[in-house]
């Protein structure tokens, strides 16, 4: 059939100037490109970290050496316990590990996969250049996988080392430890990658259900792994009936044919220092046979990954580019509208800002998800606290630590989501700035929100944590009361540097978090905890010593330190460290926002 | 150089692009016109392999565009409505990492580039990173980029967006020069005295038909008014009487 609108004479013969400039590049050529990129944007990268984000990246370096040393310790410790005692149950705890991380790197990844190759401007570009789609799959796999297993590194190598110290291993395993480490990640995240494309391809309709049921589905798993390993032997918890009975269910991870097991005993027959050469030899040679057999498998999964690049990646990217968000009609939910109309009417504009914000939150699904999974995670982790059955000292302990951890995961919310706030309404300033609205209810109705948003969750947690670890009324009211005073003070210090601090030319949230201003934020944020913390901790902890001690002399200070008087003195201090905290930052942030020409 | 096959592509229910039928031959600047969710953007997408067609075929310079897409994809230069840099290249390097996707020698690359960047103007900050540029710098980089490897195929959606007017010349006067030398340009616009000034054919699009296809002269003549401006037959065209079937021009 003849198209109504061709033209007579229409070049049926390819006929141009392409030809004589460029040709499609080769494998090798096309990877070259590709990795020529990456290199110029990691430099780029770490050069505009280096001049523009020092405090950060020293933060990030000294937490990090910190955190591995720290780690390392206890492994040490862990490891020589059990070398003495239960040197067989290692390879269990390394199966259960490492697959654990396992299931967790094939989602990641592929999560991180679907967002690069199907959803980011870049892909959007590659897709418009002659790159070969295996080209396209690779480059973007190396990038979420060093985005998804960088955090099994800082995890596993303080561990891995560990082992290798403590059972005097050769230097080969340390030597090999990295290339093993490598060679496992590929093998999930490439399952991660065949998934997401695949469900992209040929499972449109299904892919939003799959991802969550298997999702669903490992996060119950999880759950009840977590929850029958806590509960069912609370009355002889840390005993050897609990320990055998744990790890019977952890053995479900001791499959030989997961890479994870391919991994551990690898690890193991590397680390074996023998009594003699032949055996050391024999040793090594198990442990490369793992090492090859993790490398081969990784292999054939890269082959197959780009094998089906070739077929899906196209067609999955034009079936998701076909997708029409469904449109979804909101209304005011009585909520809303009840906290617009509740108060006089001066104080109007301010409530309707905060029910703004608080739409704003519970339809931005990456917000309260990641709200209800740390805080539920908690949650999960605090109804749990009794099965250890602490005697009086530690459970006072655990309590100062349940709040610090509260405060802690509090900090990384307000500054992750409630520090940009203020930021994000700058760029959207020509709305606000044209209401009949004062700039200072702008930052007031940001601390509203993020301390009320905190609060009941917060106190309801710190609650939960008291009543299970069976603390005393008084020491309930006095975490409650620490508890409020972190929810005002770190709303305080986020909405307040977050309006001396705007960034106004960035639109991504997590960008203006990660700035000079945010990490600011984060580090006044975790000091103002550990203040609050050891305030109000000193008073017990003394009372606990003094009764080691006994009545007279310096037991006697420090019993009338830890008592009454104590307790007051350090809530007076926690009160006013709080309102300095609050008030301060957010003195500063009205004050630079009244004068902010956007 | 630029053909659709009779191609439909369909959002769920919805269609998008009916059964689209056009062959745009070598040299000829081509403008697609239509109020906002006619489909242009859907028959770009697909022109330019971003959305396999749900029926039909699109071939470029020979090349099916879902079959042979890194083929195709050698004859074609594409410049988005959004430009996308990456915000860690310089503008130099941007050019040279397309240089390099379309396997260009590097002497010749080198030449382009410098011819591109002196084209365009862009000297003054070609290696800035790009995070730093304006709308309108970004804009100008991918222009260049898109003209690199010298394609058979232009295909622009909404090119002037961002541009200033000294930028804006510099296009069309680039546009001009190229479409004698043989280029094609497949150019979606609501510039609508852009098309009159610069196309030699346009297409109007409405609900995802194609309604009209020729030159301004042919459409006064077909809608037969007095009219002097591509505006107003525009506006009669895609207004209350929309709803007609395709006309044959």
């Amino acid at each position: 059939m003849t198209p109504p609108f061709a033209l007579s004479g229409v070049d049926a013969v390819p006929e141009g100037h392409v030809g004589t400039c460029c040709r499609l590049p080769g494998v090798d050529e096309e990877a070259g490109v590709f990795f020529r990129l990456r290199a110029k944007v990691a430099w780029a990268l770490c050069q505009t970290m280096f001049m523009t984000a020092r405090l950060r990246l020293s933060l990030v370096v000294i937490l990090s050496a910190m955190f591995w040393g720290s780690l390392f310790g206890i492994f040490v410790e862990a490891f020589t316990f059990l070398e003495a005692l239960h040197a067989e149950v290692i390879s269990l705890l390394f199966n259960a590990f490492f697959s654990s991380l396992m299931v967790m790197l094939v989602f990641s990844t592929g999560i991180l996969l679907y967002g690069g190759m199907y959803c980011s401007p870049e892909a959007r570009l590659l897709m418009t250049l002659p790159a070969r789609e295996e080209a396209v799959f690779s480059h973007k796999f190396q990038e979420a996988m060093w985005f998804s297993s960088w955090g099994f590194v800082l995890l596993g190598s303080p561990m891995l080392v560990a082992y290798g110290v403590v059972r005097d291993s050769p230097w080969t395993y340390f030597v090999l430890l990295l290339p093993f480490m490598l060679a496992f990640v590929v093998i999930p995240a490439t399952v991660g990658g065949i998934c997401c494309m695949a469900m992209v391809a040929w499972l449109p309709k299904l892919r939003l259900h799959a991802l969550s049921i298997a999702l669903g589905a490992a996060c119950v798993g999880a759950v009840w792994l977590a929850w029958t390993t806590l509960s069912t032997v609370r009355a002889d918890s840390m005993s050897a009936a609990w320990f055998e009975q744990t790890f019977s269910r952890l053995a479900i991870t001791e499959q030989k044919l997961f890479p994870s097991w391919w991994l551990s005993s690898g690890l193991i027959e590397a680390a074996r220092s023998g009594a003699n050469t032949s055996e050391r030899l024999a040793a090594l040679a198990e442990a490369v046979k793992f090492l090859a057999l993790l490398i081969a498998n990784g292999m054939l999964l890269q082959l197959v990954a780009g094998w089906l690049a070739r077929r899906a990646y196209r067609l999955g990217f034009s079936q998701l580019s076909a997708e029409v968000p469904a449109r979804r009609r909101r209304r005011i939910g009585w909520f809303d509208q009840m906290l617009v109309n509740a108060g006089p009417a001066s104080g109007r504009p301010l409530r309707l800002l905060i029910v703004k914000d608080l739409r704003l939150f519970r339809r931005d699904i990456s917000q309260w998800s990641q709200f209800v999974i740390f805080f539920g995670l908690l949650g999960l982790y605090f109804s749990n606290v009794r099965s250890f059955n602490y005697n009086n000292a530690y459970a006072s302990m655990i309590g100062f630590l349940n709040l610090a951890v509260v405060g802690l995961i509090l900090s990384t919310f307000t500054t992750r989501f409630v520090f940009p706030m203020i930021s994000l309404e700058g760029r959207r300033f020509w709305i606000l700035g044209l209401l009949p609205v004062h700039r200072d209810h702008i930052v007031w109705s940001k601390f509203l929100f993020s301390f009320l948003g905190g609060l009941f969750p917060c106190c309801g947690l710190v609650l939960l944590s008291d009543l299970m670890l069976g603390l005393s009324r008084q020491a309930i009211l006095v975490h409650e009361i620490c508890c409020v005073v972190l929810c005002m003070g770190l709303s305080g210090i986020a909405v307040g540097l977050g309006a001396r601090m705007p960034d106004l030319r960035e639109a991504s949230p997590a960008k203006i978090a990660s700035g000079f201003g945010g990490t600011l934020s984060l580090v006044i944020s975790s000091l103002f905890i550990m203040v609050v913390v050891v305030a109000a901790a000193l008073p017990t902890q003394l009372s606990l010593v003094s009764s080691a001690l006994g009545t007279g002399g310096l037991g006697g200070i420090l019993a009338w330190v830890g008592d009454g008087p104590g307790v007051m003195i350090s809530l007076c201090f926690i009160v006013a460290v709080g309102l300095g905290a609050t008030f301060l930052p957010l003195w500063l942030g009205l004050r630079s926002f009244r004068r902010l020409e956007p | 150089m630029i053909e659709f096959d009779h191609v439909t592509r369909t959002y769920g229910a919805k269609t998008a692009v009916a059964d689209l039928s056009l062959a745009i031959p070598r040299g000829e600047l081509f403008a697609l016109l239509g109020p906002n969710g006619a489909g242009k953007t859907t028959t770009i997408k697909m022109l330019v392999g971003l959305l396999q067609p749900s029926r039909g075929a699109v071939r470029v310079s020979g090349f099916d565009i879902v079959r042979d897409p890194r083929d195709a994809h050698l004859h074609i230069g594409y410049v988005p409505d959004e430009p996308c840099l990456y915000d860690k290249l310089t503008g130099r390097e941007f050019l040279w990492f397309i240089a390099d996707m379309f396997g260009m020698p590097r002497h010749l690359a080198a030449d382009r580039i410098a011819a591109e960047i002196e084209h365009f103007e862009l000297a003054e900050f070609a290696d800035d990173l790009a995070e730093s540029y304006s709308l309108g710098m970004k804009q100008r980089l991918v222009f260049a980029s898109s003209l690199l490897h010298s394609p058979d195929v232009l295909v622009l959606d909404e090119p002037m967006v961002g541009l200033d007017p000294r930028s804006v010349r510099i296009v069309k006067d680039l546009l001009a020069a190229r479409t004698r030398e043989g280029m094609t340009v497949f150019m979606s616009t609501h510039t609508l005295a852009m098309a009159e000034e610069m196309a030699d054919r346009v297409g109007i699009m409405v609900r995802g038909q194609l309604r009209f296809l020729g030159t301004v002269a042919e459409l006064r003549e077909q809608m037969a008014i007095e009219s002097t401006s591509l505006e107003q037959l525009y506006l009669e065209l895609t207004s209350s009487r929309a709803g007609r079937r395709p006309e044959e021009p």
